[in-house]
């Protein structure tokens, strides 16, 4: 692994290159008092329009990065800072509402939350997951045994999936996603729900797809996780963001700007978060025409 | 082809090769759409199957409900308008009449109320799998057509043993016909409903009362010929698909008379119009049903 390679400085070709994306939700706002009594509920029902205004939230702000070849990349930050936002852009789960990602080939997404049909068995539900990325029933049926291996799951494989255990349900979903050989693996706290078994051959998975060319990014809140897996971290804090370095390098400022936040002095750690932010080099992109362009 | 620009220094320029990199997310063409769709035929038939079998699970007899459903429900009509009222409101063979008219609409009132949800339902898939969404409500709606085809038969069996006792002539087969037409526009308007409620969910809530006025303007268990001095209702009812699934099916099967050329006609242009419409209604939706 090239743990030392500086950030903004491509040797390999790049498989994904997010270029100045932004995110908002809108969400509805509940009043506020809903909780205490009937006369505000009332009162609120008065006021009318002004309870259920649409909130912006903003989960992501002109991000821009490039991913290459080989890259591991792991992103911290704290809750609701916008890290599973970014594996759904990544995955075009969500479109931006500013912004291009574009990417060598389809990433694939391993979250917790993938539900598929619980009320069949493990085994039916492989195939239908496989089918939903666009297998065949020939190369589902040539990597059935693979799956179910990868899954750690034995007779429970013909049992409904509504009588797995969360853990159970999360090894599946990641064989499932696995199965494809995707170029581009992105990993979603995933790996913390399994056990050390499943901790072992989920490292070797993604190891296999960066020594193939591909890249994989994992979403972690343990940082121990992503400096022994990871080549390089991204820090993205309230939708900024803020650093993109060597896993240690980023653990140590992150780490640090927790402590300040904590210790109650917020103003030095925002001054770090700025700091780091100003020195991040902007990015631009320029699209080469295309080939079919190019011909004519 | 736009630039990107920042103020900020030192800028990094990143070259885009769009031979090798595409746009993630982006909407395919509609042609290219309607061929991945076919690619994941195989996708929506296991889809449809699965949830076929799955949908009685919790139930003892299992599957034995898609044949006892409708068995157990026509039984009712027989015992209470066959043997215990004895009434025909005029109409020849009146629980062949209400049969055909209760089982043929409520095809479409589960298919076209599933299709509506198809997204709102189905969140968990969108979000993990990269497919064209279309997949679901096409899915949905054939296992609709696949839980209906005991209805259907359980449909007929009521109509040879029940009194009056039909004969069975070559226009049997026009069930055919006029099923796969009902399935092709009920699929129409579901990819149609489906990202309206999305959108507006309350839309749902009130599609189960626009499917009682439906069912109301089609004629399914009163005679036809009520509206005859309405003639706003009777033109309306002229052109209501549904009821004129369930005219081609009793004429051709209670009273051994070829459905018009007419009927054909209108019944051919809403399936394929709705068809197209929603195909072309949902693809441009494409890119936001997996936002939250």
């Amino acid at each position: 692994m090239d743990a030392s390679r500086n950030p903004g400085i491509h040797l390999a070709e790049p498989t994904v290159v997010v270029d100045d994306i932004s995110v908002v939700y809108r969400t509805k706002q509940q009043s506020g008092s809903r909780t205490t009594s009937r006369t505000s509920m009332l009162g609120a029902l008065r006021k009318g329009k002004a309870t259920s205004s649409p909130v912006r939230t903003t989960a992501l702000k002109n991000v821009s990065f490039v991913a290459n070849q080989g890259d591991s990349i792991g992103v911290i930050g704290r809750n609701g800072s916008g890290k599973s936002t970014l594996m759904k852009v990544l995955a075009g789960l969500i479109i931006p509402d500013a912004g291009t990602v574009y990417a060598a080939s389809n990433p694939i997404l391993l979250g917790v939350n993938a539900a598929l049909i619980s009320s069949i068995s493990g085994a039916q539900n492989i195939r239908l997951g496989c089918l939903a990325m666009g297998m065949s029933h020939a190369q589902i049926d040539a990597k059935f045994n693979d799956i179910v291996e990868m899954s750690g799951l034995e007779d429970e494989i013909y049992h409904p999936m509504n009588s797995y255990s969360s853990g159970m349900g999360a090894r599946l979903r990641f064989a499932i996603a696995a199965a494809v050989d995707p170029e581009i693996l992105l990993v979603d706290e995933a790996l913390n729900t399994g056990d050390a078994q499943f901790k072992e051959r989920s490292k070797a998975r993604m190891k296999q797809v960066t020594s193939q060319a591909g890249t994989v990014f994992i979403v972690s809140h343990s940082i121990e996780t992503i400096v022994s897996t990871c080549n390089r971290a991204f820090w993205i804090d309230k939708g900024d963001f803020i650093m993109d370095g060597t896993p240690k390098e980023v653990a140590k400022q992150y780490k640090s700007f927790i402590w300040r936040i904590n210790e109650g002095n917020a103003d030095y750690g925002r001054k770090i978060r700025a700091e780091l932010m100003a020195s991040l080099p902007a990015m631009r992109t320029t699209l080469l025409p295309n080939g079919w362009k190019r011909s004519r | 082809m736009s630039i990107e620009e920042k103020t900020e220094m030192p800028a990094v320029t990143v070259p885009i090769n769009l031979k090798r990199l595409t746009r993630i997310g982006q909407r395919p063409d509609f042609l290219d759409y309607l061929v991945q769709l076919w690619d994941r035929r195989s996708f929506i038939f296991f889809d449809a199957r699965a949830r076929v079998q799955s949908g009685n699970e919790k139930n003892l007899l299992g599957s034995a409900w898609l044949v006892l459903t409708p068995v157990l429900s026509g039984l009712t009509f027989y015992l209470i308008f066959g043997l215990l009222l004895n009434t025909s409101r005029g109409i020849e063979n009146f629980i062949g009449y209400l049969i055909i008219g209760v089982f043929t609409f409520q095809m479409s009132t589960r298919a076209i109320v599933a299709g509506a949800k198809s997204l709102t339902g189905n969140t968990a898939m969108i979000r993990a799998f990269q497919f064209p969404r279309a997949s679901l409500p096409i899915a949905i709606n054939v296992r609709e057509l696949l839980s209906n085809v005991p209805v259907t038969i359980v449909m007929l069996l009521f109509v040879i043993f029940t009194a009056p006792a039909e004969e069975i002539t070559w226009r049997w087969f026009l069930v055919l016909p006029a099923i796969f037409l009902q399935f092709m526009f009920n699929l129409g308007i579901g990819m149609l409903l489906a990202p309206l409620v999305l959108k507006i969910p309350d839309v749902g809530m009130l599609l189960s009362f626009l499917m009682r006025l439906w069912m109301y303007a089609s004629a399914v268990f009163f005679s036809d010929h009520r509206f005859d001095n309405y003639p706003v209702i009777k033109t309306i009812m002229d052109f209501n698909p549904i009821y004129l699934v369930i005219k081609s099916i009793r004429n051709s099967v209670l009273y051994a008379t070829s459905p018009s050329l007419r009927d054909w006609t209108v019944l051919a242009l809403f399936a394929a119009v709705a068809v197209a419409a929603g195909l072309l209604v949902f693809w441009r939706g494409e890119e936001s049903y997996g936002r939250v």
